[in-house]
């Protein structure tokens, strides 16, 4: 079978239903030949039914396209031929040897009565020594951890050698180690131009290899594209019903989550931070759950709080790293401290570089000052900084940051 | 098949003749070995020119020899049957008595009977065995395959009910019988292998034979149904209609075998067990294996019963069942155990 345009999979106005209720509410979705697309959604969305759907295990109304051909028109060896799926259980109760398992991948490709030839046992092999399961082809899968069957598992999905893959779950119960590895076997997959279509629970593992994601809630499709387009905040709230932040880590590269609790009470109350050298993030975290109105600076460029106040979307005021705040930034500063109702000190050290945020911080409307390590420690400006400090603490609030919470 | 499996298969296919000569010298009249062997030759036509001592030709080749040959032929039959059941429902506690096909069955000759319908021609009560077999194996898919999963211990327990409520019609019909056809009943529930002749080796040997070797046929789609339902679609195999194809042939081999010895119990049950011990889960090793090992069995079973309390002989049924049940609780007790099947 040869398509011209390349699709794998054409999925068209599919609905699916079970003693009554619809589990899929009219999906439309087009898989081309060689990508990697991730299903993903929340418990219950219809991942796993969707990719049954597309093996012809469950019989759903509507279209499906393999490889140009309509699903209804394969006899079931032949979609075996084409499809392969891993399931989400893999537990077998038979105390097959594994490699015995791994060559039933041959079934559809076997007539009856059929023996398999030494080019099957290769092919099983082959798969074997690929997932790095050989080393027990002759074990019984009964005896065997649930993370090495699930990677004898997919040998055997490997061995059916279909052009389009299944996986409901691949890594469900396989360790980190593992669980990269399965993925990345996907990936080399997709190199040699087959098609992977997976439903994937963890979505950083999803944005990382998938070249495509389907977002899934309630049986329909709410999103799909690249990953960047799919894992939106606003996406994320819709499927989840979570509040999400969605980064760019800049430490990994990859595509990162903070999930937080709902910002119900937002207050309206304007909180100004002062901060630097990370210890503003976990203040700006804290008043951000609690829906503050939140500003901060002044911060040096590549400071880990200038990435978080980025990360969350507040107003922030940055300046050359490693050079004195300018007066621009300060007047700035000063400004953001007097509109401020209130104006916390992190619990920083103080260095010729940002002593004059101390110095703005005496505009404040009402000082809190965050102490989890003595100012003495804190000081890199031979006691000009202690002294500004001193008269501070005088008017504030000084509280450790785990108590912040009992003041504002 | 393996190196290791085929050898034991032939192992105890030679064991399974030597059994079969053995069984058919011991008896109230004790023929030598030889002597036994020679007759059976004769007869087939293979030496002449034999002289034996008189009766012994007869005793041997028209009562001893073909009684072994059914209890081969029934051991067979029902332990490949038990295998098949066990590979079809995932269970190694189903076989044709626990599920109430055998049941079925011999409701099937009774009636046939109560009708005296088996004189007409030879090949009725076989035809109302598998009936009856069949209506049983119909009523336990739908009550558990059609619905998807079915726990171990729900399906033996559904069998045991359907069996209990077909043995009651039995009483019935038997209870409207002939007085003298009565005592008939006790062969039909528990068994039994007494004179039985090459007519009713005749009756089984088709059936079984086709049955069995197209059953054989399915042994590869036995284990992709192992692995569970989705898997097997998955791999390109529609497991209900797998599964009603087979239930459907073990159904009449299972018919067959009960038409000639009454419903003997937890051969089906124990020999595939035991087999699958051996030789492993593999169905193209276990189906000819569970074959040899039951006809082994039977014909054990049927010379204990012979000769334990000669020269009155118990139902070989009895003998199956005071091995078979103990097995089976064991076999209960460890299932709900492990929560496992096997």
């Amino acid at each position: 079978m040869v398509d011209s345009k390349g699709q794998a999979v054409v999925i068209k106005d599919l609905h699916f239903r079970v003693n009554g209720l619809e589990i899929l509410k009219g999906i439309n979705l087009t898989v081309n030949k060689g990508e990697f697309v991730g299903l993903i959604g929340p418990n219950g969305a219809g991942k796993t039914t969707l990719l049954k759907c597309i093996n012809g295990i469950n019989k759903a109304e509507g279209t499906i396209l393999i490889d140009g051909t309509p699903l209804n028109q394969l006899k079931e060896k032949e979609i075996a031929r084409n499809v392969a799926l891993m399931h989400q259980d893999t537990s077998i109760s038979f105390p097959f040897p594994a490699l015995d398992v791994v060559l039933m991948g041959r079934y559809p490709h076997l007539k009856r009565m059929q023996r398999e030839s030494a080019n099957d046992y290769k092919i099983a092999r082959k798969y074997m020594e690929y997932t790095d399961t050989l080393k027990f082809e002759k074990k019984p899968v009964t005896q065997i951890s649930g993370g090495e069957r699930q990677r004898v598992i997919f040998a055997r999905v490997l061995t059916q050698e279909t052009e389009i893959i299944l996986l409901d779950e691949p890594a469900a119960s396989l360790d980190i180690s593992h669980q990269e590895q399965i993925f990345k076997y996907c990936c080399e997959l997709i190199a040699a131009g087959k098609t992977v279509i997976a439903a994937v629970h963890d979505l950083k593992i999803a944005a990382r290899y998938c070249s495509k994601l389907v977002l899934i809630q309630g049986g329909k499709i709410i999103a799909q594209g690249i990953p960047e387009e799919v894992l939106t905040s606003h996406n994320m709230s819709k499927a989840y019903g979570v509040n999400a932040i969605v980064y760019r880590d800049k430490v990994t590269g990859q595509l990162d989550f903070y999930l937080y609790n709902g910002r119900d009470d937002v207050r309206g109350t304007s909180v100004h931070v002062l901060g630097g050298g990370g210890s503003a993030s976990g203040v700006i975290r804290e008043l951000f759950e609690k829906g503050y109105k939140i500003s901060t600076g002044v911060l040096a460029h590549g400071d880990s709080d200038l990435m978080c106040a980025e990360i969350f979307g507040i107003d922030y005021i940055a300046c050359e790293p490693f050079s004195e705040i300018s007066d621009e930034a300060f007047a700035l500063n000063v400004d953001k401290i007097k509109d401020a109702q209130i104006t916390i000190l992190c619990n920083m050290p103080f260095g010729k570089q940002n002593i004059r945020n101390l110095e703005a911080a005496q505009y404040a409307n009402r000082l809190i000052i965050i102490e989890d390590d003595p100012p003495e420690a804190r000081d890199f400006t031979d006691g000009k900084a202690l002294r500004l400090y001193g008269l501070l603490r005088q008017r504030a609030e000084v509280v450790p940051s785990a108590r912040l919470h009992e003041v504002i | 098949m393996k190196k290791p499996q085929k050898k034991f298969i032939i192992a105890m296919l030679l064991a399974l003749m030597a059994v079969v000569v053995f069984a058919t010298a011991v008896g109230a009249v004790y023929v030598p070995f030889v002597q036994t062997v020679k007759i059976i030759l004769k007869n087939f036509g293979f030496i002449k020119n034999a002289e034996f001592q008189s009766g012994h030709e007869s005793i041997i080749f028209y009562i001893r020899f073909p009684r072994v040959l059914v209890a081969v032929m029934v051991g067979a039959a029902l332990a490949t049957s038990g295998a098949v059941m066990q590979g079809i429902f995932r269970n190694p506690m189903a076989d044709p008595g626990t599920l109430g096909v055998s049941s079925g069955a011999s409701l099937g000759a009774v009636v046939a009977i109560a009708l005296g319908l088996t004189t007409r021609s030879l090949y009725v009560m076989p035809v109302f065995a598998a009936a009856g077999a069949l209506t049983v194996a119909f009523v336990i898919f739908v009550l558990s395959l059609r619905s998807g999963k079915i726990s171990p211990l729900t399906l033996i327990l559904s069998g045991i009910a359907v069996s209990m409520f077909v043995n009651a019609i039995t009483s019935v019909v038997l209870s409207f019988a002939r007085s003298d056809q009565v005592k008939e009943y006790i062969f039909w529930t528990t068994g039994g292998l007494g004179s039985r002749r090459w007519e009713h080796l005749a009756i089984g040997i088709g059936p079984i034979l086709i049955c069995g070797a197209l059953l054989f046929l399915f042994s590869r789609e036995l284990n992709v149904l192992m692995l569970g339902e989705e898997e097997a679609y998955a791999l390109g195999l529609d497991p209900s209609k797998a599964r009603k194809i087979m239930l459907f042939l073990s159904s009449i081999t299972t018919a067959a075998a009960v038409s000639v010895s009454g419903n003997i119990s937890f051969v089906g049950l124990i020999v595939p067990h035991i087999m699958r011990l051996i030789v492993g889960p593999d169905h193209r090793a276990l189906l000819p294996a569970s074959a040899v090992g039951g006809a082994l069995f039977l014909v054990l079973c049927d010379v204990v019963a012979r000769t334990v309390i000669q020269p009155e002989e118990i139902g070989v049924g009895i003998i199956t069942s005071l091995l078979g049940a103990p097995y089976f609780l064991s076999l209960l007790i460890k299932t709900r155990k492990e929560g496992a099947l096997l």
